[in-house]
This record gives C-alpha cells, sequence and structure tokens, in this order.
C-alpha cells in the first residue's frame, strides 16, 4: 500500500486527500527526487509539525530575511494567466537543513494547476538555496519537523508569503 | 510570547467554537437516525490527533455512514489546513458548506483571510453569510481587514468606527490596533493615536508602540517618538509582540523594521 501511495506522489506534487501514512501530509524520502544527504535526525515516525512547538512560524533572521530572498532572487514571468498559490513544503531535521521538498499548485479557487515551470522551478531553488533555518528543540533535544511556504501569485509576480 | 494572542488564534484554529454537534439531540430532536450513527462515529475521534491516519479514517467511516454529515468533512479538513493543502482543504470545506453552510460559511471565510490571504473569497463567504439571514457584527473586523489588505481603506474604517462607541466589542485583542494602522496611513494621526491608547488598555505590544511613534514622528512631537520607538524594541526583546501559533498576522512587525527606524533617526 505505501508503494502505491508513493507512485502516486511521485512527482513533486499532491492530490487531493491522499490516505495519509501516518500523519496527513507526511513525506517519504523518494530516491529521485531527492538528495541522498539530507537525512532525518530522529526517523521517519517522528517528524512533527511546525507549529507543535507553539513558537509560530519562525525564520532565521525572520521573515524579512526571507522575503528579501525572494524578492531579489526571483525573476517575474509576467503574465495575465499565471495566477493562484504555490505551496513548498519540505522537513527541517534537527541541523536546520531542508530536504523532500514537495509542491503544490492551484489557481485563485483553489483548482489544483500547473503554474508555467520557470515559475516553479524558480521558487523552489531558492527555497532550496536557503540554507538555515530555525532549529527546534522539545525537550531540549533538537527535532526534525515539517514546513512549508506558500506562494500567492498574481499575473507571476510574487504577492504574499506566506505563512 | 504573547500567551492571549496566541490563545486566541489557537482557539480559531482547533475549531472549538465549531465544537462536535450534540449527538442525542440528532437523533431525538431531529429524528435523524443516520446522521446520529455518523455523530456517534465521529465521537471516537476524541483523544486522537487530527493529523494521525486513525482520526481521518474513523471520519471517513462517518461519512460512509452518511456522506452529508457536514461536521465530519469540516474535521476532516483541519489537519490539511494546518499542513497548507489549499487544494483538499478547500474541498473539504466546500462540502462541509454545501450540507451545513449555517455552521460552517464563517469559518471558512475567516480561514480563507486568516491563512491564504483570500481576501475576495473571504467577503464572498461572509456576504452568503448575509444572505441566508446569519449576518453578524463580529464579523466586522474580519470585513474590515479584508477589505484593508484590497487597498479600500475608506471601507475598512467604515466599518469599524460606528462600534467606538458601542458597549458591543467587535475589535478583540488587536482590532482598536488595526484601526490605528488604517487611520495612520491616512494621515489622520490624533485618531490613530487614539486609537493606540485605546489598544494599549487592551494589551501592551511592540507593535502598537512602533505604530505609536510613527504617528507622534508625523507630527513633530520627537520626545513621544523617541519614547515609544525605544519602548517598542524593549516589549519586542521581551517577546511582547503580535504573535499566532500558525502564521504571521497583518500588521505584526519584526525586529529589523524598529533597528531600522532607529538607525535613521540615531537612536540607540
Amino acid at each position: 500500500m505505501a508503494i502505491l501511495l508513493m507512485g502516486c506522489a511521485h512527482q513533486n506534487t499532491t492530490s487531493t486527500e491522499k490516505k495519509p501514512l501516518r500523519w496527513v501530509g507526511d513525506i517519504e524520502h523518494d530516491a529521485t527526487i531527492d538528495e541522498e544527504e539530507f537525512l532525518v535526525c530522529n526517523g521517519d515516525s517522528k517528524v512533527l509539525q511546525y507549529f507543535n512547538l507553539g513558537q509560530g512560524p519562525v525564520y532565521a533572521g525572520e521573515k524579512p530575511s526571507l522575503v528579501k530572498a525572494f524578492e531579489t532572487k526571483y525573476v517575474p514571468i509576467k503574465s495575465k494567466d499565471q495566477n493562484g498559490l504555490i505551496r513548498i513544503r519540505f522537513i527541517v531535521n534537527c541541523e536546520g537543513k531542508a530536504g523532500r521538498f514537495r509542491v503544490l499548485q492551484s489557481d485563485l479557487d483553489y483548482q489544483e494547476t500547473k503554474f508555467d515551470k520557470r515559475i516553479t522551478a524558480q521558487l523552489l531553488q531558492i527555497t532550496k538555496d536557503i540554507k538555515e533555518w530555525v532549529v527546534l528543540y522539545k525537550n531540549d533535544k533538537p527535532i526534525d519537523y515539517y514546513y512549508y511556504l506558500i506562494f500567492k501569485i498574481i499575473d507571476g509576480q510574487i504577492t504574499e508569503i506566506l505563512p | 510570547m504573547n500567551i492571549p494572542l496566541l490563545a486566541c488564534a489557537m482557539i480559531i484554529f482547533s475549531s472549538s467554537l465549531f465544537s462536535q454537534p450534540n449527538c442525542e439531540a440528532l437523533k431525538y430532536y431531529y429524528k435523524d437516525t443516520v446522521q446520529y450513527e455518523a455523530c456517534k462515529k465521529s465521537e471516537e475521534t476524541q483523544g486522537l490527533y487530527q493529523f494521525s491516519k486513525e482520526y481521518q479514517e474513523i471520519l471517513d467511516d462517518a461519512l460512509r455512514i452518511d456522506p452529508t454529515f457536514a461536521h465530519a468533512y469540516h474535521k476532516k479538513s483541519t489537519a490539511y489546513l494546518k499542513s497548507g493543502d489549499f487544494v483538499t482543504w478547500k474541498k473539504l470545506m466546500d462540502l462541509a458548506v454545501k450540507y451545513d453552510p449555517h455552521y460552517n460559511l464563517e469559518y471558512r471565510g475567516l480561514m480563507r483571510y486568516k491563512c491564504f490571504r483570500d481576501y475576495g473569497g473571504a467577503l464572498k463567504d461572509f456576504d452568503s453569510m448575509d444572505s441566508l439571514g446569519m449576518t453578524s457584527d463580529h464579523l466586522n473586523l474580519a470585513r474590515s481587514m479584508c477589505h484593508y489588505s484590497m487597498g479600500n481603506q475608506e471601507t475598512a474604517i467604515q466599518l469599524l468606527e460606528p462600534y467606538l462607541d458601542k458597549e458591543e466589542d467587535i475589535f478583540g485583542l488587536t482590532g482598536y490596533l488595526h484601526l490605528g494602522v488604517f487611520y495612520l496611513e491616512k494621515h489622520n494621526y490624533k485618531k490613530a493615536i487614539d486609537m493606540f491608547d485605546r489598544q494599549h488598555e487592551v494589551e501592551q505590544t511592540a507593535e502598537n508602540h512602533f505604530y505609536m511613534a510613527l504617528a507622534y514622528k508625523a507630527i513633530h512631537q520627537n520626545e513621544k517618538y523617541t519614547e515609544h520607538l525605544i519602548k517598542a524594541k524593549e516589549q519586542y526583546l521581551m517577546g511582547r509582540k503580535m504573535s499566532d501559533g500558525y502564521i504571521h498576522p497583518i500588521h505584526k512587525i519584526y525586529l529589523e523594521d524598529i533597528d531600522h527606524e532607529m538607525s535613521s533617526h540615531s537612536i540607540e
């Protein structure tokens, strides 16, 4: 069953309501797209969600530094038909490194869609290029956690970065 | 960490405002035995983590009993909302709204605004509530925030001003701060300061001092500008700032904002 599910989720993309492996949104390692050197420290069964620690969304250098990274590096693909939401979800490990990136895309009516690849590829690469994420601790022990960025795209330009 | 503000956010996200229906009422009052069975099944999620496979499967079972049981769609949707899966969340909440709009429209609208900055979509949901006779004054703050974010500051202000002298409190924990910022951006500094004073009585945050400083700066009261900027930094470093367990709220500031303002006016 797990293999079947993995096959469905193969292409960095999620479709609607897949049966969870353990938790909703769990991301299994996929050797065809994930970097071999990225490892979770405490095992897949102990990866938490970023908000489980009660600190809210956190970024190294706070959110302005994240926004600045995209403002300076993203080259807008200006087009009237490039509108919607793009989520990049990934795991931050106990060392503050990120991996297992997955992309979800929708139009402004929340219907799954495909953006121009030059948009998604840029967002994915800029996210991957962020080398330092905040290390979160539970009971003084560094943990692995899921995190995501959502980009609101209007006419090919980033208008919001969430959460 | 700002506990009261965080607690407020947690309440909204945990859907506890939209709690488990009374199954017995479905059976005895509404005589709906199918929905009663689905409801009883959904009660088995108690104590389970909403992200877990078990939690989701119990709700799937409830929906096999009654595919119109809106509550189960709503409960299933929460984990998708929290993981940022807007596609699945919206599909599930659309079903929840379809089968029980009275219970779910407000929540869907609030989450569209809060989590996905879908201001137009949120306003549509609030308008649908109006057309169903579910108009609620307390939604005016969310409506106002949506209009403000869409660039309609005048409408945003008009939605809140009538409540300033009413007993009914629609401003909650941060409403005066938001209205103060609206006034600030419209260069109405006297009213802005009045709102920040009111906000100060609700809660002291770095944001309130920061925006207060900007208002005093605009009217050239340099002493008060400096005083509030310094207080903003103190509050920020003490963790007294706008916070939310899941998202960054509108009008939240960052240390960089305070430091930039201080350095540009040589304040240490």
